[in-house]
């Protein structure tokens, strides 16, 4: 069971990541592209050379920022169920740290229900807000593209980041009530 | 209850869930939610800005640029460069007393310009620098506060998430705010290594000696840190003369560091997800924190908390410098228990307003500028204090035969240094404001 919430939760981190990746690379291609464009009309290139890159239609990409908020959108809610995961949420562990393990076993389950069911709230909420934009049939600025897109995408990831988040709050539950380990990672806030 | 009561309730509240263990940016978001939910008499306002605020957090254009710059960070680290750094560093300075030390703080600073993570720079240069020191007869504490304290410089040295996280806060330009971090965050490595001679010059045995470097061998190996250079000067320097927007700049910056290590041959398919999967650990607690972060600020606001300290603070005619001062201390103080990054989410809005209503004799964006800069530093400051500083337990658990108190005592050398530094950015802002514009 670990080994497939895994094995999910790493697929989804690496799936946002390669799109973070890919918007690395359409950000540069837009700024180079502007910057060649401004150049070809600065006059500080010959004639020729700038009439030629014009005549390519060298420029920034149209709308390339709706794009990179879009997809950094979904990169971040497909990068919550490994931070899930891992643990590696951010916290204060230095007035608990004196405590016996095993009431820290039941802290650490007690507030992962709570932010699993945060979590779940804010992918049902996800979903009431992606109905509305299908119904408002709202577009972005400069693509057109319906919102509800992005929406839709995110609302996937978000409900691999619930899965996950109820599995582990499962897991520290279990781990909790019978002090056996379930899940290998605890601490890992690496920032 | 009033408003202002629910808010000032708050406070505990968050603190007590804060110190339990709660997840940092899930307290915040509960708190934000159970204020939001007393205020409005119900779950309306809450539930209906659940349904927009996750996304338009996630997708907001100014906070796209911390997976970007994360991203940089983590292909600097498998790049090769700290290597390249530290042997740059080393061959000019390794022969002297203490040499090898200041290399490695030397290092630091160099890949803090391209890596805005503390945390990141003090275990990547651990890894090349630690062995090194060792070789050459470095005692293990002065080794490892070394590092640590080097570590900051990965902060301070810009470009920098934290200062991202307080200029979308405070909305101030990125841009200003990165080149008014650089002559203190220069400073600090100064200091450093000022701390460095003089800890040597008290205790003999704590560092070895080595053959100097010829000088070919120095300029090779200063040349080969070119990339670097280039790096950091595009990113800086095109955010800065507006060539593009800060996001832009850190795509800049995330392929520029993942080139160097393609051509290096350090981009392995396995380290390209390793980065990955740390890039995206880091952004989903950040993220979640602003989330969190979010609603209870909005909260707040709403409660009107913030105005209402701020003239009482004002009201009470304290001078501007002690308040000033006590912000700071507070700092220092919560830095060795939280983390920066959600203490500066945490306390910002509501220490600013306080800052802002005062009168320092400087505009308000040169006011908003260098406590800015200020801020960084104290809590960086509680990132190498003992007993908990986070920088030191990173360090420390690379160095298995150095036991930690022999760090602590060897750290505090550099915790004075800092201590120096913030007295002498305080009493003289116009250090920190010496690069900007007028």
């Amino acid at each position: 069971m670990l080994n497939m919430v895994e094995r999910l939760a790493r697929a989804m981190a690496i799936a946002g990541g390669l799109v973070l990746t890919v918007l690395v690379v359409l950000t540069c291609t837009s700024v180079l592209g502007r910057g060649l464009n401004t150049l070809s009309h600065s006059g500080l290139l010959p004639d020729a050379l700038g009439a030629w890159l014009l005549g390519l239609g060298v420029g920034p990409i149209n709308g390339d920022f709706e794009l990179v908020e879009a997809g950094v959108a979904f990169a971040i809610f497909s990068f919550f169920p490994i931070c899930q995961l891992y643990g590696a949420h951010a916290t204060v562990d230095i007035f608990t740290s004196s405590l016996p393990t095993k009431i820290n076993k039941v802290i650490m389950g007690f507030w992962e229900v709570i932010l699993s069911a945060i979590i779940v709230l804010i992918t049902i909420r996800l979903f009431a807000g992606l109905e509305d934009k299908i119904r408002y049939g709202e577009t972005t600025f400069l693509l057109q593209f319906p919102i509800w897109w992005a929406y839709a995408a995110s609302f996937a990831a978000a409900v691999v980041a619930a899965v996950v988040a109820v599995y582990c709050a499962g897991a520290r539950v279990i781990e909790a009530l019978t002090g056996r380990p379930v899940l290998p990672y605890s601490e890992g806030a690496d920032h | 209850m009033s408003m202002l009561e629910l808010g000032y309730l708050s406070f505990p509240i968050l603190l007590v869930m804060i110190f339990l263990r709660a997840p940092i940016g899930l307290a915040m978001m509960l708190c934000g939610i159970g204020g939001l939910y007393f205020a409005m008499d119900g779950t309306n306002m809450f539930m209906s800005k659940l349904k927009s605020e996750t996304y338009s957090t996630f997708s907001s254009y100014s906070l796209t640029i911390i997976p970007m710059f994360l991203l940089m960070g983590q292909f600097a680290t498998v790049s090769g460069m700290s290597k390249a750094l530290f042997k740059a560093a080393e061959s000019f300075l390794g022969h002297r007393r203490g040499g090898v030390a200041m290399a490695a703080v030397g290092a630091c600073a160099g890949f803090g310009s391209i890596c805005g993570s503390s945390l990141a720079t003090a275990a990547t240069m651990s890894r090349v620098a630690l062995p090194e020191l060792r070789r050459y007869g470095y005692s293990g504490g002065f080794s490892t506060a070394t590092l640590a304290a080097g570590g900051t410089l990965g902060i301070l040295i810009p470009p920098s998430v934290i200062l991202v996280i307080y200029a979308i806060l405070t909305e101030q330009n990125i841009a200003k705010l990165f080149l008014a971090a650089f002559i203190p965050g220069i400073l600090a490595a100064i200091g450093y290594i000022i701390t460095i001679s003089i800890y040597v010059r008290v205790y003999p045995d704590a560092a070895g000696t080595r053959e100097p470097v010829p000088m070919p061998e120095r300029i090779k190996a200063l040349i080969d840190v070119w990339p670097v250079l280039l790096v950091f000067g595009l990113v800086v320097g095109g955010i800065y003369l507006g060539w593009f927007t800060p996001t832009e700049g850190a795509a800049v910056g995330a392929a520029g560091t993942g080139l160097i290590a393609l051509v290096s041959g350090n981009l392995s398919w396995e380290q390209f997800r390793d980065s990955i999967i740390a890039t995206a650990t880091s952004s989903a607690m950040i993220f979640f924190i602003i989330l969190g972060a979010g609603f209870y600020n909005g909260f707040l606001a709403l409660s009107q908390v913030p105005q209402e300290l701020s003239g009482w603070v004002v009201g009470q005619g304290y001078s501007p410098w002690t308040v000033l001062t006590l912000v700071l201390v507070f700092y220092v103080i919560f830095g060795c228990l939280m983390d920066s990054l959600s203490m500066i989410l945490l306390t910002i809005p509501i220490f600013f307003p306080v800052i802002s209503a005062l009168d320092f004799g400087m505009s308000p964006e040169h006011v908003a500028i260098w406590f800015g800069i200020l801020v960084l530093i104290v809590v960086e400051v509680g990132l190498i204090t003992p007993p908990v500083g986070m920088n030191l337990f990173i360090i420390n658990s690379m160095d298995k035969e150095t036991p930690m108190t022999h760090t602590y005592k060897a750290v505090m050398w550099f915790v004075t240094s800092d201590i120096v530094r913030v007295i002498l950015l305080v009493l003289f802002p116009a250090i920190t404001l010496f690069l900007l514009p007028n």
